[in-house]
């Protein structure tokens, strides 16, 4: 490719990314000038003083940021986790090859398709203390519900949250995971079925690796989601009772967008700013290694 | 025989239960929009009930407080597509023909940008918005969408460049077509059907965003997602009215799910995955 070609080539590329690049230059630095700077909404239009690391210290002291990240990194693990082995064993029931998995396959992915904040909707109506579906039902099989219901009981808030993903996202894997499946050859599974290999070991050794490229991607996909998990924790519990099911994004909105604290907030975007691209880089190249572009 | 009879069962069994788990919520909250108040929390949670229509009525036809907001999502979701098709087009089109040295380090950046928390941009794009005096303005939500819509296209379409030979565009090289030409008559033609479901895609994904309007909306330019939230910050939550918004919220992603059936896959992973 001559010199000219090459720089062409980028030419067609920059339009998105100079547009991107604005919208993503924009709020980082404004959010690090902002960081430094004494900055409340509700006493001045515009920022007053240099705080210098002030901002940065009162994240962790007059907001819940620890216990945010605690919440957090247990809702991205526990649901990617639960997501992911409930995934693949739809997928396993939808690859039996029995008659009529079109139709449930199309209909199972149905929960993906709604915006999270309806699904919270739906979970909150069913969470209701009294007449709520899921409540009758847990009343039903003697399940100790908390007298503030659910959702208002710091011991179950986050899993109530936990489940309406859980509920949201498994179609997901199983549906991807499905497809993963169908890739591998017939001549395979037979081979080691003459070889009289056993259930978990065709598991272990010819379903796992086929579908592990794939995996490790939705799983990527789905953690970060999870990650920034927002809109269910705005619906189901606002991050309560208390601060018990607050997310590092929730957090981050009522600092800056209830309490209109702009400073605090600020510098903590940096500091989640600063998580998110160490993770995503330690994923991406997971995920990416040996990738054909 | 008898063994995989009883196996066919066990498995049958199993995917009614699971279809009951993932479908019944939404059935019941489709049950929700057309009851009765007075049977939205009956306890014991009761199955038969005399549907009503009243509630869509109430919200989208008299007074159709949520009528407006169905308009708004359509005029931001559809703006954002439109918006964002030649900006993406073009860079998957180059990712996916020309060789190029920062290929890998571009499209894992598109990519990073689709997995960042947007809640971190809320913020600025508040103040940047209010500064600019576009705040509540549609402009202003389809712009800051173009953090979404073009990294996802970007990563669909180019799925989808790949899957039209280069023979046929080297061919209409050798027939005396100049790249123009056979850019507009060969390569955009084929790609047509992935054009479409990366814009419907691009179309879901903006339809369920709540996060930007619920800060760069007012009330005239609220999209239908806020207008379920709105019901909730009233007193005395009115749950028929927000179940009768959140189905009509549902409605399209669903029927463009059913249409794509074979590209969900691909959609949901960013065409990372074919399926």
């Amino acid at each position: 490719m001559t010199p000219s070609r090459r720089v062409a080539s980028y030419l067609w590329v920059l339009p998105s990314v100079a547009v991107l690049f604005a919208l993503v230059i924009y709020p980082l630095l404004f959010s690090l000038s902002s960081s430094f700077r004494l900055w409340n909404l509700q006493t001045s239009p515009k920022p007053l003083g240099f705080v210098g690391l002030g901002n940065y210290k009162q994240v962790l002291q007059t907001t819940p940021f620890l216990s945010a990240l605690r919440n957090t990194l247990v809702l991205s693990f526990l649901g990617t986790f639960i997501e992911f082995w409930f995934g693949i064993g739809i997928a396993l029931l939808l690859n039996s090859g029995l008659k009529g998995t079109r139709v449930f396959r199309s209909l199972l992915i149905m929960p993906t398709t709604i915006a999270p904040i309806v699904a919270g909707f739906l979970f909150r109506y069913m969470y209701y203390e009294r007449g709520g579906l899921i409540t009758w039902l847990l009343q039903a099989v003697h399940f100790p519900i908390p007298p503030q219901g659910v959702l208002g009981s710091s011991q179950t808030a986050l899993a109530a949250i936990a489940l309406a993903d859980i509920w949201q996202w498994t179609p997901f894997f199983a549906i991807v995971l499905y497809a993963s499946l169908l890739a591998i050859p017939d001549d395979v599974l037979e081979a080691a079925v003459v070889d009289g290999a056993s259930g978990i070991a065709m598991f272990l050794w010819v379903t796992l690796p086929t579908i592990a490229r794939t995996a490790v991607i939705v799983i990527m996909i789905r953690f970060m989601q999870l990650f920034n998990m927002f809109d269910l924790v705005l619906v189901l519990t606002h991050g309560g009772p208390g601060t018990a099911s607050r997310t590092l994004s929730f957090n981050l909105y009522q600092s800056g967008l209830v309490d209109y604290n702009i400073g605090v907030a600020a510098a903590m975007t940096w500091l989640i700013v600063l998580i998110v691209t160490v993770l995503i880089n330690v994923y991406a190249r997971i995920a990416f290694r040996n990738w054909e572009w | 025989m008898r063994r995989s009879t009883s196996r066919k069962f066990l498995i049958y069994a199993a995917l009614v239960l699971t279809m009951l788990f993932f479908l019944g919520p939404i059935v019941w909250f489709w049950e929700l929009s057309l009851r009765s108040p007075s049977s939205a929390f009956a306890s014991p949670p009761r199955l038969l009930f005399k549907p009503t229509l009243d509630a869509f009525r109430y919200t989208f036809v008299n007074p159709g407080a949520n009528a407006p907001q169905l308009v708004s999502s359509l005029i931001v979701s559809t703006g954002a597509i439109l918006l964002n098709l030649p900006f993406s087009a073009s860079a998957a089109y180059a990712l996916s023909r020309f060789r190029m040295r920062a290929k890998a380090f571009l499209m894992m950046w598109y990519i990073s940008l689709l997995m960042a928390p947007p809640v971190v941009f809320l913020i600025p794009y508040f103040v940047l918005m209010s500064r600019l005096r576009l705040r509540g303005t549609y402009l202003s939500m389809i712009v800051i969408s173009q953090t979404i819509t073009i990294p996802l296209s970007v990563w669909l379409l180019k799925s989808f460049f790949d899957e039209v030979p280069v023979d046929i565009e080297e061919a209409a090289f050798v027939d005396g077509a100049s790249f123009l030409q056979s850019l507009t008559l060969i390569t955009l033609p084929l790609s047509l059907p992935g054009i479409i479901v990366t814009s419907m895609f691009a179309f879901v994904f903006t339809w369920n965003n709540a996060i930007f309007p619920l800060v760069l909306s007012n009330q005239k330019t609220a999209t239908l997602p806020i207008g379920t939230l709105n019901y909730f910050a009233t007193t005395g939550v009115t749950w028929n009215y927000i179940a009768a918004t959140a189905v009509v919220t549902m409605l399209p992603p669903m029927l463009v799910f059913l249409l794509l059936g074979r590209y969900i896959v691909r959609g949901l992973t960013f065409g990372a995955v074919k399926g």
